[in-house]
């Protein structure tokens, strides 16, 4: 099942260096790109039907033809890495086996989108993978890859790599370009749209990374080699991380579109310990989770995934196995989100709170049939009334569990315990 | 998040040395505005001293030319910077959704008995600090532990023993 | 004159300006849209969501009319169940941390949480699991008190010192519910005009040090006046009550409106100068010093006037128009010199490029429209001509001591005064008169705009103004109609205006 298009450099002794990864194909599209008109690159992007890989799933070539033409403003391009969407470990692995895929990734869209300053966000847990990243940029620029001449032409591309510190708020595009102007991660109202109005109040293109190093394969082969892999409408290759209670948890390169049970049985190696399957997260925490009875029915792609009311988001599955103690999970995951809060918006800031205040005293088995009641009320409440999705992020998985699992909450309610710890049947 | 507003204060004045104030003034000229320059300060602080004290973000205010309340701002909005100094060997142990379903609870417990700090808590000899932290992005080889910054993967009480051993 | 465009508010058509924000627009017609953190001085942040609207066949739906310019056509709904559910979750997540402290907070009254909560929400709590706890009574600096538990995380305040004054000593640091508005240690707020945030925040979290636990504000009467600290002639609210067995008192003022004097702000220094309508002030007559019968003075006055050859009257450059040109008329009557001097109100180089202003005199522009002489030399020849000497409400701030020591040896020197000044104990005799806020007036700011002002405060033994002490001193004018004619027989600007129709926002002259 497993392909090798972006991973194709993965498993090459030290890819990350320059030589090696030239040996190997790098930067060897610049050749044509350079031949090509900037407005032919962004047709071929579109024609690829490469969508954002963040987790929105927003067709790449149609956000980069939203930049306004002659603003006398500097264009930028500001490459998402901030990666923090739990279950979500993907661009990782681009940044430390195959940095120059994404320095030559970013050449290319900045090329077409007429951009000479690129900003790398990249989290500020991703210490070993920042290094790497930087030394592959430095050979870069000593190759002359980067800098006033790129690849000989004229043509000026400066890349800078900007550390976050702690905030998976800042994953959020305008909160991350709040970030690189060195304020706290609160996203921004929108409109104006970064396109218009972003990074310094310039035009701005933010793009996920493993969107990034995508583009030297799309160029270098062709849109219709690029859609030969995934369905339809939902075209190429996915990183795919698959975690949890699986025998064979990692990162594996898929095609879009196979089914959700055959890759967890045939590449990820089942379920693990040999347990039976509760359910499915299937594109990083925020998605709403899967029964192990949806599972069956769905495929890997952004439209299965709708018809089942869940989300491609950013294709990190996590697998549950029936052990799991979903109010236990639950608050693990408001949890999270909580604690990310950007503490901006009134909902969020003070919702989250206290959804895992009562989360907690459901799990402590002081909670009462009103209050899971309160917790599904609350998701409603918060969610869409925010600026940014970071509190849908965490009320849409939140409601899926407690309407597909509710039974496990009224067994805190009834019995002061799990499901599992009361001894009742599933 | 707990409070993180309380500065603590050294008494002495803090400046870059000259290492990091070559850094900034290099940082500082790939940014339109000096204000970019709040969170790679902060960084450079840290790398300096462990952690930022209250001196740092007056200095780090008025060498960009902001206000200390800016740099107060960011600092306590991102978790990653250190607010008072941590141990000798900061361990970050990842608490989100995968790390959690692969038991990290076993290494939390654990180093609660073996060095006897609980997370948020730093030991006697002030050699360990212990944090759980928020997804590090190593879902697939969970559970992970970060120590000084170091990543360590498919982690367990026996490779944590080991792990800990093999510090100074 | 901004164009006007068509929309519909719950399906009725209402015409607003355009190029305002939905709040503003249809603000201004009457049709209230809750909110926290917008405010126009400030623009709009986004952050409280209070303001969330619905928008027929909009995409998307549901806005923050902050954030939203009003359209033509646009279809704006505030009375549907899915908006009113809004507000009243927006208000249960506002207060669930909140300490409904009302019966201990000064801003209970006027609170914007305790006015939403009766017009948008007025169900109970659901609150059952421990709050956040947050530092309270957090001395800012600048006289302003801050209690976190009670914020909001509105950030006015925050903008206020960032875009206003450019300060920036206020910051919301940490993030979730852990956020709180705070000051880095040591950088208290320092600069004059912080205690706006005071009244910038809607809710109790900022308090005046200067008014905290004075009184409940529904006792208080909010009266309109002009702030005379400077020249700049601010707008404020003089907010005063009479206490059982106490005297009317003022007990703060707070900017009022203007956008074509002070916007919505004034200075510290304007904002406390309430104190000094309370505080030294001249409340009895004295002769040489000492408590004299007050119609005894003014026969005593009268007489040293009668008696002297050369009489020198120096009014106050913050006596409104009125009340000088009854001081005109009477010199002339008298055959007295008129000074307007007043050099030492100007205090160079303390103003701001905001509102606070170098000259402190409140109507300098009406002394110079008056004609009356305000010059140095004029105000000394005569002074050391005079036999007497009738000092008007002027403090003579910054003045040559020893020369008006030497000079007023000889010369009986007669004080008319609001305020327990330094020559009134030299004075052979003084008289009360009232100050700003117990009469009513027309002053001319520095950007010579006319404004007019009310009285506001009466108290229990009401004070004579200048018009009156002057009439009883013998003066010609004895009514307004009279001492408007005589401000109409003034040629230039002042000839022409209609003094019972000065627009609220001032006249432009």
């Amino acid at each position: 099942m497993e392909v090798k298009i972006l991973s194709a450099k993965f498993d090459i002794e030290n890819s990350h260096k320059l030589e090696v990864a030239k040996e190997h194909g790098a930067y060897a599209t610049l050749e044509k790109l350079f031949a090509m008109e900037p407005a032919d690159v962004i047709e071929e992007v579109k024609k690829s039907g490469l969508r954002g890989r963040g987790g929105a799933g927003f067709p790449a070539g149609v956000k980069w033809s939203f930049l306004p033409k002659d603003t006398g403003k500097p264009v930028y391009l500001a490459v998402n890495s901030d990666e923090s969407e739990p279950a979500t470990f993907k661009d990782r692995y681009i940044l430390v086996r195959d940095p120059h895929m994404l320095i030559e990734g970013i050449i290319i869209c900045c090329y077409a989108i007429g951009c000479h300053d690129t900003y790398i966000y990249i989290r500020g847990e991703y210490t070993s993978q920042v290094r790497i990243l930087q030394q592959a940029i430095d050979e870069a620029y000593e190759a002359g890859y980067l800098g006033d001449t790129v690849a000989g032409r004229d043509f000026k591309l400066e890349v800078t790599v900007h550390r976050g510190a702690g905030a998976y708020v800042c994953g959020e595009e305008t909160a991350l370009l709040e970030s690189i102007e060195g304020k706290k991660g609160q996203p921004r109202s929108k409109p104006p749209f970064p396109a218009v109005v972003g990074l310094y109040d310039c035009p701005t293109i933010i793009n996920n990374v493993q969107s990034i190093a995508s583009l030297p394969f799309i160029i270098d082969q062709g849109a219709e080699a690029y859609t030969a892999y995934g369905t339809e409408k939902s075209a190429g290759t996915h990183l795919f991380g698959i975690s949890g209670h699986v025998e064979k948890p990692g990162m594996y390169e898929l095609p879009l579109g196979l089914p959700v049970l055959d890759v967890l049985d045939k590449v990820a190696g089942g379920v693990w310990k040999g347990r039976k399957l509760k359910g499915v997260i299937p594109g990083g925490s925020s998605t709403p989770v899967l029964t192990a009875e949806e599972a069956k029915t769905a495929t890997l792609d952004y439209e299965s995934m709708a018809e089942h009311g869940t989300m491609f988001g950013s294709g990190g599955i996590v697998v549950l196995d029936d052990t799991v103690d979903i109010v236990a999970l639950v608050k693990n995951l408001i949890d999270f989100y909580h604690h990310e809060s950007c503490g901006q918006c009134t909902p969020c800031r003070e919702g989250l709170g206290w959804m895992l205040k009562i989360t907690k005293k459901i799990l402590a088995g002081g909670g009462s049939s009103e209050d899971i009641d309160l917790l599904l009320e609350l998701c409603d409440n918060i969610e869409m009334k925010t600026v940014c999705v970071l509190s849908a992020a965490c009320t849409m998985p939140v409601r899926s569990y407690l309407n597909k699992f509710r039974h496990e909450f009224e067994a805190y309610v009834e019995k002061g315990a799990s499901l599992q710890a009361a001894g009742i049947q599933g | 998040m707990s409070d993180r507003s309380q500065l603590i204060e050294t008494g002495k004045p803090f400046k870059f040395d000259a290492e990091r104030d070559a850094e900034f003034e290099r940082l500082v000229k790939r940014y339109p505005t000096r204000e970019s320059m709040i969170l790679p300060a902060l960084w450079l602080t840290q790398e300096q001293e462990g952690w930022v004290s209250a001196e740092a973000i007056a200095y780090i205010a008025d060498r960009i030319g902001t206000y200390a309340a800016k740099v107060f701002e960011a600092a306590t909005f991102y978790t990653m910077y250190h607010l008072k100094p941590m141990g000798q060997y900061h361990i970050c142990v990842c608490r989100t959704l995968s790390c959690w379903l692969r038991e990290k609870q076993n290494i939390i417990d654990f180093l609660a008995e073996e060095i006897g700090v609980r997370p948020g808590e730093i030991s006697d000899d002030g050699r360990f600090s212990l944090e759980e932290v928020e997804c590090l992005g190593h879902c697939g080889t969970a559970p992970v532990v970060q120590v000084n910054g170091e990543f360590h993967e498919e982690m367990n009480v026996e490779k944590m023993k080991t792990l800990l051993a093999g510090l100074e | 004159m901004a164009e006007m465009i068509k929309l519909f508010v719950n399906g009725e058509e209402v015409e607003v300006e355009s190029g305002k924000n939905l709040i503003d627009a249809v603000g201004a017609v009457g049709i209230e849209i809750p909110h926290f953190c917008y405010h126009p001085a400030l623009g709009a942040d986004g952050n409280c969501r209070m303001c969330l609207v619905g928008i027929e066949d909009g995409r998307p739906p549901l806005v923050p009319a902050c954030k939203t310019p009003a359209a033509e056509g646009m279809k704006v709904q505030l009375d549907t169940d899915k908006i009113k559910k809004i507000q009243r979750d927006m208000m249960e997540f506002e207060l669930i941390n909140h300490p409904i402290d009302c019966p201990v907070c000064d801003q209970a009254g006027e609170c914007t949480l305790q006015d939403y909560y009766m017009t948008y929400d007025g169900v109970s709590s659901r609150m059952n699991v421990e709050q956040v706890k947050k530092a309270k009574k957090l001395d800012f600096g600048g006289g302003v008190v801050h209690d976190q538990e009670r914020c909001v995380l509105c950030g006015r305040c925050v903008r206020f010192c960032r875009q206003i004054t450019k300060t920036g000593e206020l910051g919301i640091v940490n993030r979730t519910d852990s956020a709180r508005v705070d000051i880095f240690p040591g950088r208290p707020l320092n600069n004059r005009y912080a205690l706006n945030v005071v009244d910038l925040c809607p809710v109790g979290a900022m308090t005046s040090a200067d008014f905290r636990f004075k009184q409940r504000v529904w006792f208080l009467k909010k009266d309109e006046g002009i702030c005379h600290g400077c020249s700049k002639g601010c707008n404020i609210f003089i907010d005063h009550n009479r206490e059982k067995y106490k005297d009317d008192t003022i007990y703060r003022f707070r900017p009022r409106h203007n956008d074509q004097v002070n916007g919505y702000f004034i200075c510290d220094e304007g904002r406390l100068s309430h104190k000094k309508e309370n505080e030294g002030r001249l409340l009895e007559s004295l002769k040489n010093g000492k408590p004299y019968n007050l119609t005894e003075s003014y026969v005593l006055a009268q007489k040293a006037i009668t008696n002297a050859e050369n009489v020198l009257i120096l009014v106050s450059p913050n006596l409104p128009l009125e009340q000088l040109v009854a001081t005109q008329v009477f010199a002339q009557k008298i055959g007295a010199s008129l000074s307007g001097y007043s050099d030492g109100y100007i205090v160079k180089g303390d103003g701001d490029d905001f509102l606070i202003q170098d000259d402190k005199a409140a109507n300098r522009k009406g002394l110079e429209l008056l004609g009356i002489n305000t010059g140095g030399d004029f105000f000394w020849d005569s002074l050391e001509k005079a036999e007497c000497f009738i000092c008007i409400d002027n403090e003579l701030p910054a003045v040559d001591t020893k020369r008006l020591i030497k000079a007023l040896r000889e010369t009986k020197v007669i004080a008319l005064s609001s305020h327990h000044f330094n020559l009134v104990d030299q004075a052979f005799v003084a008289i009360p008169v009232a100050s700003f806020s117990e009469y009513g007036g027309s002053i001319i700011n520095c950007d010579g705009v006319l404004q007019s002002f009310q009285a506001a405060v009466v108290k229990n033994t009401p004070i004579a103004d200048v018009t009156e002490v002057l009439r009883r001193l013998g003066g010609p004018l004895s009514s307004a109609p009279e001492v408007l004619a005589a401000i109409h027989r003034v040629e230039g600007p002042l000839a022409k205006v209609d003094f019972n129709r000065i627009p609220a926002e001032g006249l432009k002259l």
